[in-house]
């Protein structure tokens, strides 16, 4: 086994144990924690890709800083939501968070 | 010089995949964060192996500084402890089906990662980090560039979601 293909097992396990989790927690916050698990597999992924390929080595080291980039703005953004809804609702628990508005 | 390789490989990916199932399996929330944070340390020494010290700075700065401090405060806000939400156990069916999803996606791609057999070089690539600046300021500037206005996109939109009126309660 080659080491690219030992690297690429361990963020496939990281996007497995990530997939999981987002179904298997109750609360937004845990999604959220494993939304990034999963994001740090993608990013393990990209760089060693790049890294142990002939590939461009340049292209996945700054693609793997997007990433980083992006899961920092997805962060912000979903605390922002957490918030909102649990001052709307009163809870995070997902399968009380039904409807978009509690107006009715 | 090969062994010592080896073995740190070994403890990183044990520190990843036991942070990863601390972070999916326990109750309370931030003993989860703990989780996420080794499973992140695990990362940014696998980008040391790989021959990427600045990515794996930038891991720990970006990640542990940034993100799961938001993920701190995101617990804090909504009174997350064990007795919260996640302290109830979990249905059979909800196992399952999580287990289904996992198993779908990883047995996909794993079949094919090690059935295609893809001939990987044994020493990584070699970049400086001035290189990568140019890149970031030459050919990849575009980018660049986008990525700063998500940010600010972003950020003022969860200012402008999480504003609350005074005197409005």
């Amino acid at each position: 086994m080659t080491p690219l293909v030992m690297y690429q097992l361990v963020s496939l396990a990281l996007l497995g144990i990530g997939l999981f989790g987002i179904v298997n927690r109750k609360s937004l916050v845990g999604m959220l924690i494993c939304v990034e698990l999963m994001l740090n597999g993608a990013g393990l992924s990209i760089v060693s890709a790049a890294q142990l390929t002939e590939a461009n080595a340049v292209l996945g080291q700054l693609g793997t800083l997007l990433v980083m980039g992006l899961a920092a703005a997805e962060a912000t953004l979903v605390l922002a939501i957490i918030v909102v809804v649990f001052r709307r609702f009163g809870t995070t628990r997902t399968d009380a968070v039904t409807t978009l508005t509690n107006e009715s | 010089m090969e062994t010592m390789a080896k073995i740190a490989f070994a403890v990183y990916t044990f520190l990843i995949l036991g942070g990863a199932v601390t972070a999916i399996r326990a109750r309370s929330l931030v003993r989860a964060l703990v989780g996420l944070i080794g499973s992140l340390f695990g990362v940014a020494g696998m980008y040391m192996l790989l021959n990427t010290p600045f990515l794996a700075l930038m891991q720990i700065l970006i990640y542990v500084g940034a993100v799961v401090v938001l993920i701190f405060f995101a617990i804090m806000l909504t009174h997350a402890d064990e007795k919260g939400e996640e302290g109830r156990a979990t249905e059979t069916r909800q196992n399952f089906w999580a287990l289904t999803a996992m198993l779908a996606v990883t047995a996909c791609i794993g079949w094919m990662l090690l059935r295609a057999g893809v001939p990987g070089l044994s020493v990584p690539a070699q970049v400086a980090v001035d290189v990568l600046g140019k890149g970031l300021m030459e050919d990849y500037f575009l980018a660049f560039e986008l990525i700063s206005v998500v940010l600010l996109v972003a950020m003022s939109g969860a200012v402008l979601l999480a504003f609350e009126k005074r005197g409005k309660k």
